[in-house]
C-alpha cells in the first residue's frame, strides 16, 4: 500500500533502507512471529479438522495468487483458473502414477516435488494458450474467452479423454505412499500443512518480488494504462503472455500440492465454480493487493465452515438444511461478494491498512 | 542505448516525407515533411482538429501513415511497433495525461526506465544480487537527475492517481525523459496548467534541451503562443492537414496566412502575447 509511517526518530539514510522489506524494528519482530506462529504455534494447537481447514486456506491462497497476479495487477480478468489448478493436479498425478522413474529418484522421494516443478510449467503454457486472445481483446470479451479455458479444458479434454488414461474412466486414485517428499510419505494433513506453507511463502516472496522489480511494475503499467505502457517500450502482448505464463505457473502449484491431500482426483475437483469462487476471494480480499488475497482466502474458508457448523445443530429440526447445504453455500457466496462490493469496494486489505494507520498515528490522527 | 549510430549536435535526427493519413474519407495529415535537427526545439501549432497530435501518434507509432515515410536517425522507422521505437530513444507525453494512477510517482518514473532494466522473470522473483543491485543503481540515477530537477521530492511515495493535474503533468514528463531519449514529443505540455506551473514546465523543457547532461530535442504541440515563440527553433502550422507555414517564430507570427487561419486579427493576438 502507499506510505509506511516510519516512527520518531527512525531515518532512512540510503536507498537500500527505503526499499527494504520490513523496515523498523517492531515490523521485523512482527513477522518473526508470524513465522514462529505459522511454523510451530499453528500445528502445535490445532487438531485435525482445524489442519485440514489450515490446508484448505493455502490452497486457496495458491489458487487464488495467480488469479490476483492476472485481475489485480495485469487488468486481465480471468473466470477459467480452476482450469489451471486441473492442470497442474492432472500433470502432476500422470508423472507420479504413470512416468517411469527411475528408481534412484522415487527412492530418494524426488518424483513428486520434481513433478510438481513440471505440472507448474505445463500449466503455465497452457494458460499462455488461453491468454493468447489477450493479445486482441479487453475487457468483457477476455472473460468469455477465458472461460473457454474452463469448459476445454476440465468439460472437454480431461473428463473424455485424460480420464481415460489406463482405462480408469473417471478418477484417478492415489495409492497411499504415492506422494513421497524427500523422506516423508506425505499421509497426514500435518505433513501437507508443513509442505502447503512452505509453498505458500515460496509463492507469495516470489510474486511480491515480481512485482517490485521490472516484470511486475509493467504487469501494473499495462492494468493502468496499456497505450502510455507501449509508449514507454513495454511489449505488451509479450508481458501479458509473461502475467498468464505466471499465473498458470502458480496454478499448477496450486493443484499439484493439492493432489497429496486427496486419496483420487476426478474432473468435479475443479468445477466452474472453484473460478468463480477464486474471483470471488480476491474480489473480497481487495484487488491488487497479495495481503487481499490471503486475507480473502481466510475469510472465505472461515465463513463457509462457520456456516457448516451452525447449520449441523440445526439439522435435526430442519433437515432440509443439510439437504440443500451446497446451495446454501453458494448463496452465501453470492451474498458475500454483493456486500464487499456494496460497502467495501477496496476489500479486507483495505480495511486492514486502516486499522494499521489508526494504531500508527494513535492517539492523533491527523 | 540500443540506437545503431551517435549523431552528432546539428544532423537530422527525425525526417518526415510526405506523411499521408487518413481515417476513411476524413485526411488528417496530407503531405507533411518536416526534419527536426538533434537539439533544437520544433513546435507544431494550428487550430484544434489540425491534425497536430495524430502526427504525434504517426512518430511514436501509434498509427500508421498509409503514404510517406518517416525517418529516425537516417533509418526508416514506419514499420516498427511503439515499444520498438521507444528502445529507439523516442519518448513522449500525452495530451490528456495517461500516468499509471495506481503506481507511486517513483514507480512511475522507473516504469519510464523500463529499456534500461534488464532482470528479467527468474532474476526478479529471487531479487538477490543483479535485480537488487540493479534497482539500487536506477534508483539512485531516478532520484538525483529527474527527482531533483523536476522538484519532486515530497511526493514521490504518493499514488500519482491522487496528485493534482499540474503534478500528474510533471510525472508524465519526469517519466518521459526518465526513458533517456533523444527526441521528446511533447503533445501539449501546458495545457490546463496555471501561470506559475506554465513557467515552471517552460523551464523544465529550456533545461532538458540545453543542459549538457540531457542535450533532448523537443518536438511540441502547444496553444500557448507566448512560450511556443520563446522557445522554439522552429515552427510549423497546421491546418486541416495540411502544413501552411514552417519558419522560425519571428517568421510565422508575421505570416498573414497564419494570422488568418489560427493567431486571429492583429489586435485579438495582442492579449495573447
Amino acid at each position: 500500500m502507499a506510505t509506511t509511517f516510519l516512527p520518531c526518530g527512525v531515518y532512512h539514510e540510503n536507498y537500500k533502507q527505503d526499499q527494504a522489506w520490513w523496515q523498523t524494528k517492531f515490523i521485523k519482530s512482527k513477522m518473526f512471529l508470524l513465522f514462529i506462529s505459522l511454523f510451530f504455534i499453528i500445528p502445535w494447537i490445532s487438531d485435525t479438522y482445524w489442519l485440514s481447514i489450515a490446508n484448505l486456506i493455502g490452497y486457496t491462497v495458491l489458487g487464488a495468487l495467480g488469479v490476483q497476479l492476472l485481475i489485480g495487477f495485469c487488468g486481465q480478468v480471468t473466470l477459467g483458473h480452476a482450469a489451471f489448478l486441473a492442470v497442474g493436479a492432472y500433470v502432476s498425478t500422470l508423472l507420479v502414477l504413470e512416468f517411469p522413474w527411475p528408481a534412484l529418484l522415487v527412492e530418494w522421494g524426488l518424483a513428486y516435488p520434481l513433478s510438481i516443478l513440471i505440472s507448474a510449467i505445463a500449466a503455465g503454457f497452457w494458460c499462455v494458450l488461453f491468454g493468447l486472445p489477450s493479445a486482441r481483446v479487453k475487457g468483457f470479451y477476455l472473460i468469455l474467452t477465458t472461460m473457454a479455458a474452463q469448459f476445454i479444458t476440465v468439460d472437454f479434454v480431461i473428463t473424455q479423454y485424460v480420464s481415460q488414461i489406463g482405462g480408469r474412466g473417471q478418477a484417478f486414485s492415489l495409492p497411499p505412499g504415492t506422494i513421497k517428499v524427500g523422506p516423508w510419505v506425505i499421509d497426514s494433513d500435518i505433513k501437507v500443512y508443513y509442505m502447503m506453507i512452505v509453498l505458500v511463502i515460496l509463492c507469495v516472496v516470489g510474486l511480491v518480488n515480481l512485482l517490485r522489480s521490472r516484470v511486475g511494475r509493467a504487469w501494473v503499467a499495462i492494468r493502468d494504462n496499456d497505450i502510455s505502457a507501449e509508449v514507454m517500450g513495454i511489449n505488451i502482448i509479450k508481458y501479458k503472455l509473461l502475467a498468464f505464463f505466471v499465473a498458470g505457473f502458480i496454478g499448477g502449484i496450486a493443484g499439484a500440492v493439492w493432489i497429496s491431500n486427496l486419496a483420487a482426483i476426478s474432473p468435479e475437483h475443479f468445477p466452474w465454480f472453484l473460478s468463480l469462487w477464486l474471483v470471488g476471494v480476491v474480489l473480497i480480499g481487495g484487488a491488487g493487493s497479495i495481503h487481499g488475497t490471503i486475507f480473502g482466502s481466510i475469510f472465505m474458508v472461515v465463513v463457509m465452515e462457520l456456516l457448516q457448523m451452525a447449520v449441523i445443530p440445526l439439522a435435526d429440526t430442519y433437515p432440509k438444511l443439510l439437504v440443500d447445504f451446497l446451495f446454501i453455500k453458494e448463496s452465501a457466496f453470492g451474498l458475500a461478494i454483493c456486500v464487499f462490493l456494496i460497502f467495501e469496494p477496496n476489500g479486507l486489505a483495505y480495511r486492514w491498512w486502516q486499522a494499521k494507520n489508526y494504531f500508527n498515528l494513535w492517539p492523533f490522527s491527523y | 542505448m540500443s540506437a545503431s549510430k551517435e549523431i552528432k549536435s546539428g544532423d537530422v535526427l527525425l525526417e518526415l516525407d510526405g506523411i499521408q493519413m487518413s481515417f476513411g474519407r476524413v485526411c488528417a495529415l496530407d503531405g507533411i515533411s518536416i526534419k527536426i535537427k538533434k537539439g533544437e526545439i520544433h513546435s507544431v501549432i494550428g487550430p484544434n482538429g489540425a491534425g497536430k497530435t495524430v502526427m504525434m501518434n504517426c512518430i511514436s507509432g501509434l498509427y500508421n501513415p498509409q503514404k510517406g515515410s518517416i525517418h529516425y536517425k537516417g533509418e526508416r522507422i514506419n514499420h516498427l511497433k511503439p515499444h520498438d521505437r521507444a528502445k529507439l530513444g523516442i519518448a513522449r507525453t500525452f495530451q490528456k495525461v495517461e500516468v499509471f494512477g495506481g503506481m507511486t510517482v517513483l514507480d512511475n518514473i522507473r516504469l519510464g526506465r523500463h529499456i534500461h532494466y534488464k532482470s528479467g522473470i527468474l532474476s526478479g522473483a529471487v531479487y538477490l544480487g543483479k535485480t537488487a543491485k540493479e534497482e539500487m543503481e536506477h534508483r539512485k540515477f531516478i532520484e538525483e537527475e529527474i527527482i531533483d530537477l523536476l522538484e519532486i521530492e515530497h511526493i514521490r511515495d504518493k499514488p500519482v492517481g491522487m496528485l493534482p493535474y499540474g503534478l500528474q503533468k510533471r510525472v508524465e514528463l519526469g517519466r518521459a525523459i526518465a526513458l533517456e531519449p533523444e527526441l521528446l514529443i511533447l503533445d501539449e505540455p501546458l495545457a490546463g496548467l496555471n501561470i506559475e506551473e506554465v513557467e515552471d514546465m517552460a523551464r523544465f523543457i529550456l533545461d532538458i534541451n540545453q543542459e549538457k547532461r540531457w542535450k533532448i530535442t523537443c518536438l511540441l504541440v502547444e496553444h500557448d503562443m507566448g512560450v511556443v515563440m520563446d522557445i522554439s527553433d522552429n515552427v510549423y502550422v497546421l491546418n486541416f492537414g495540411n502544413m501552411i507555414v514552417d519558419g522560425t517564430p519571428e517568421a510565422v507570427q508575421k505570416n498573414p496566412v497564419v494570422i488568418k487561419a489560427y493567431l486571429g486579427e492583429e489586435d485579438l493576438y495582442a492579449t495573447r502575447k
